[in-house]
């Protein structure tokens, strides 16, 4: 009988190297550039210990981004999750073309960003876009809506356009677990008699919780982290109304030429983020041995 | 299995709006892209094009190395998802099956991958790459999406192991199987939805995937398909009808796989799915 | 051996290294001239300079500029850059100050001597006792319109703010914008907010000693100019960058824009006859000032430590600047790119090209225009190293954002970009 731990470890070294590799190793460089005071690329940087988390733990822009990033995980988790229960379950039903529906869900999921952006930014423009000649047509408003104009449209209309972008891979997760949750269930309910409703709530969403639950975790975790869509589309503005922590980040690194600074400011979220994992970590799988 | 009117008609307007919220923007996209420049911008949209002309996409292939970008785009998204599967399955099943210290230690490690902003060892690995002489290279790519796709991967499969019934496990292991011979005969085909949901994670991330894109590689010969667009629109115009017909050319290539490949993969996924 | 024998050996020994293949010298350039005939116009100018130069072997590697910030000097860094850099001024302190370059203070000093350069464009690299780059193409803010459009509401071409003003007022009509001037935290905007201000007397940000004097009163009056002048434009201008004015302006949905130019877009995407296209200087605060505008000088920067390369790219530079391959080197995009050189803006290469012909009045306009030119930070002959962050963060523009879309008063916003300012600095 092999030696399990052999095993296991031939299994594991491979992935586990690789991310040693490209995350491990950079990620500890990140944490020595925020000891130091390195300005730009290549420039060299004196030693100056926890400075930098001294100046930034206190400096409210820091919090700000935060605040605003935790508002971007919220706002994307319920229109992305409302979006793609709806797409699940009318995708899980039988009807003529769902098969192609099933495929093509997908499409506004495989679009590269700057293409999304292109799009979006094309059909949201007040002189030449698709949108607003509809909404001042139809009598909606009497006239074109800035979508980007004020820090509150701006933040509302990324967050239609990233859930707009991510929610088919919502909806494949939810589907692929929605295959483990046994036929028979539903049959013995509708013989029962039980409602669409009912079924829905008793078993489908309770059966569902392991799934949400990791996608709840790596959602977050991709979802705070969302650089490109926002930094192209916005560039954190108007006046600051997207400008979320990682936006704030690549700012002081490459427009502010504050690297060490920005390396300061990802060393907190990181740890912030950390801690938010671990505990929801903790708290799925004390439900998982419940189960 | 009949649906009560009501749930028919709820059925039918979700659908309908899935159908414009996901279609209409890239109908708009596509037909516009045919549309001469005047039409384009002017003050009224059409719906339907009222004029005709393939010079969009005519001078997007051959004033620039779309063809290219787009190979480059394939090998890199190719080989990423091959590899995360590799590594990810045994991965997975070592986590969750095999008994080895500091399993649940380095399991919760895996998810600092995604715990921190992505840009910021953006510097220190183009160093690193620098040194190791692969800047400007598709490997250095490759190994960069393989590092992002994994922990999520890795995550995905051990949940869907959990869910296969012990029973049939442990069938297998009172046969006297070894975990090699019980990973592939038996659990693989039972998670097929998850490896099917992994590989599309894998490969669509890697396809879209720009930061890294952009600046690990440097010559016009190894540049993915994101990046050469970003490229190819430039800096200081619109050209719309040029910006349209790459939008539609950017996605063209995924489409046809996906034509292709898309239902194994998502029957595969949801055939289950279906109550 | 014999003295004969060894001094044949010797002669033939000269002979043989003298003729043995001598590799030739590789160079790299980098630039961010994406668009794919730009792309081939520069690769029809390598060619032909290759061949006619078989010691040197040039290449290019167009850059995306969202990328460059940070790729140039992580490349620099891990020795992976590039010989040949192009670049805008508040770009060259950045790797100055890293000590990617050396002054080039002596080879422009012998191409002025040849070609005349326009004293502007070299004063924007010229600081600490050295120039840092050598200008190559330039580009200035200009205010276009049509020509008909002013006729038909009786009004001559606005020249002060008072009569722009006026002009966006009554060209505002039937759904149309009079002007649309951008309010996006982007650097188009930062030119477009900089070219009134170097029309409303607030010209240098910089005192002497290095402190910033960006918060004064003339300043304040440019921003509230520039509000009264956004509250007329298209409401999505916060999200504007070069591309969006110029879609509107070609698609009459607005009256007046502010542009380096529009002819590429104009012509080619219906904009109107080429005989309507208007094209004036950006108008004053004050009746009978002389016009300035902001202009962009964009440079070559020689990044090689290697001397045979740094000969060999000084070379290229050299020949791309002769009047027969100038021309077609700022004709990459005709109508944009103007001549840096006095005898470049009479070459017949620049002159010939058919799009340039079609436009030659307002290209004409254009020139004279940029010999006014200026740029934020680079103005009084002294550079300041903060203005890189300054103006990689486009706190111009962050400063109107606080006014347009935050609601803060100009005095307070100018006071708040002052702040951030000196705090960029540090």
């Amino acid at each position: 009988m092999r030696n399990p731990t052999l095993l296991a470890f031939v299994f594991v070294a491979p992935a586990m190297s690789v991310l040693l590799l490209i995350l491990g190793w950079p990620l500890v460089s990140a944490i020595i550039l925020s000891l130091q005071d390195v300005r730009s690329v290549g420039s060299p940087g004196a030693w100056i210990g926890l400075d930098n988390y001294a100046k930034l733990l206190a400096d409210p822009s820091l919090w700000r981004a935060t605040g605003m990033s935790i508002a971007w995980v919220a706002a994307n988790a319920v229109l992305q999750t409302a979006l793609a229960m709806i797409a699940a379950l009318v995708l899980s039903q039988n009807f003529p073309g769902v098969r192609i529906a099933r495929t093509w869900i997908i499409l506004t999921w495989i679009v590269p960003t700057v293409v999304v952006v292109i799009i979006w930014r094309w059909l949201f423009s007040t002189s030449g876009g698709m949108i607003n000649p509809l909404i001042v047509q139809s009598g909606l408003s009497a006239r074109p809506i800035g979508f980007f104009s004020t820090p509150w449209m701006a933040f509302a209309t990324l967050v239609f356009i990233n859930s707009w972008r991510w929610f088919p891979f919502v909806t494949l997760m939810l589907l692929a677990g929605m295959t483990r949750i046994p036929g028979d269930l539903y049959e013995a309910a509708r013989i029962d008699g039980a409602s669409a409703w009912k079924r829905f709530s008793r078993i489908t969403w309770p059966l569902l919780k392991p799934t949400l639950g990791v996608l709840s975790v790596v959602g977050t975790l991709l979802s705070f982290n969302v650089f490109d869509i926002i930094w192209l589309m916005t560039a954190g503005g108007p006046a600051g109304g997207t400008r979320t922590l990682p936006v704030l980040i690549y700012e002081t690194a490459f427009k502010g030429y504050r690297l060490s600074e920005a390396a300061t400011m990802s060393v907190i979220a990181t740890v912030l983020l950390l801690t938010f994992a671990l505990l929801t970590v903790r708290s799925l799988d004390r439900q998982e041995e419940r189960e | 299995m009949r649906r009560s009117l009501g749930l028919n008609i709820l059925l039918a307007i979700a659908g309908i709006f899935l159908l414009v919220l996901v279609v209409l923007p890239f109908w708009w996209v596509f037909s516009s892209s045919f549309k001469l420049p005047q039409e384009i911008i002017s003050r009224t949209p059409t719906f339907f094009p009222h004029s005709f002309t393939v010079q969009h996409y005519a001078g997007l292939l051959t004033r620039s190395a779309y063809a290219t970008y787009v190979v480059n785009s394939l090998i890199v998204a190719i080989a990423s998802t091959l590899i995360t599967l590799l590594l990810a399955v045994p991965a997975a099943y070592a986590f969750f099956r095999l008994e080895f210290p500091g399993r649940q230690a380095l399991y919760r490690i895996i998810l600092l991958a995604y715990a921190f902003p992505s840009i910021v060892i953006l510097i220190p690995l183009f160093g690193m790459f620098a040194k190791l002489g692969i800047i400007d290279t598709l490997p250095a790519l490759i190994g960069v999406n393989v590092a992002f796709a994994l922990p999520f991967s890795i995550w995905m499969l051990r949940s869907f192991l959990a869910s296969v019934p012990r029973e049939i496990e442990e069938a297998a292991v009172i046969d006297g199987a070894p975990p090699t011979v019980i990973l592939r005969r038996i659990m693989i085909p039972l998670i097929a939805p998850g490896i099917a949901s992994v590989a599309i994670f894998a490969f669509i991330s890697s396809w879209t995937e720009y930061v890294f894109a952009s600046v690990l590689i440097i010559s016009d010969a190894k540049r993915t398909v994101p990046v050469g667009f970003s490229g190819i629109i430039g800096q200081y115009q619109i050209d719309w009808g040029l910006l349209l017909a790459g939008a539609g050319l950017a996605v063209l290539p995924v489409i046809i796989l996906f034509a292709f490949v898309g239902r194994w993969f998502v029957s595969g996924l949801t055939e289950g799915a279906v109550k | 051996m014999t003295k004969t024998s060894l001094s044949i050996l010797a002669f033939a020994s000269m002979l043989l290294s003298s003729t043995a293949y001598a590799a030739p010298v590789e160079v790299t350039l980098w630039h961010m001239e994406q668009p794919p005939h730009r792309v081939a116009r520069v690769q029809e100018l390598i060619d032909a300079f290759n061949a006619s130069h078989p010691e040197i072997v040039v290449k290019q590697e167009p850059q995306s500029w969202g990328e460059v910030y940070a790729k140039v000097p992580a490349a620099l860094a891990a020795g992976a850059g590039p010989d040949m850099l192009f670049a805008i001024p508040d770009f060259a302190p950045i790797l100055k100050k890293t000590g990617a370059l050396t002054s080039v203070a002596d080879f422009v000093a012998e191409l002025d001597k040849k070609h005349k350069f326009i004293p502007s464009t070299v004063q924007s690299y010229s600081y600490d006792g050295g120039v840092w780059a050598i200008p190559l193409y330039n580009m200035s803010m200009n205010l276009w319109y049509r020509k008909s459009d002013l006729e038909k509401a009786g009004l001559k071409v606005p020249a002060t703010w008072e009569e722009w003003e006026a002009a966006a007022k009554a060209l505002s009509q039937g759904g149309a914008y009079g002007v649309g001037v951008p309010a996006n935290k982007q650097l188009y905007t930062d030119q477009t907010v900089y070219s009134l201000m170097v029309n409303g007397g607030a010209t240098e940000i910089y005192n002497e000693d290095g402190t910033l004097r960006f918060d004064n009163p003339e300043t304040v009056g440019a921003f509230e100019f520039y509000t009264k002048l956004n509250k007329l434009s298209p409401p999505d201008s916060t999200s504007w960058t070069w591309g969006e004015a110029e879609a509107c302006f070609v698609s009459k949905s607005c009256g007046m824009i502010m542009q380096f130019s529009v002819i590429s877009t104009y012509d080619t995407q219906g904009g109107g006859e080429p005989s309507d296209l208007g094209v004036a200087a950006i108008p004053t605060e004050e009746a009978g000032a002389e016009a300035n505008t902001i202009a962009y000088a964009n440079a070559v920067m020689l990044l090689s430590k290697d001397d045979a390369k740094t000969k060999a790219s000084q070379e290229f530079i050299a020949w791309l600047l002769e009047p027969e391959n100038y021309g077609k080197f700022l004709n990459m995009e005709p109508g944009l790119f103007m001549p840096v050189t006095e005898d470049g803006a009479k070459a017949e290469t620049f002159w010939n090209d058919p799009m340039v012909e079609k436009y030659k009045s307002q290209i004409e306009t254009v020139i004279a225009n940029s010999k006014n030119g200026r740029l934020f930070g680079f103005t009084s002959g002294r550079t300041f190293p903060s203005i890189a962050a300054i103006s990689a963060q486009n706190l111009i523009a962050e400063t109107l954002q606080d006014i347009v879309v935050a609601g803060t008063d100009a005095k307070g916003a100018v006071a708040q970009g002052q702040a951030r300012m000196v705090e960029a600095s540090k």
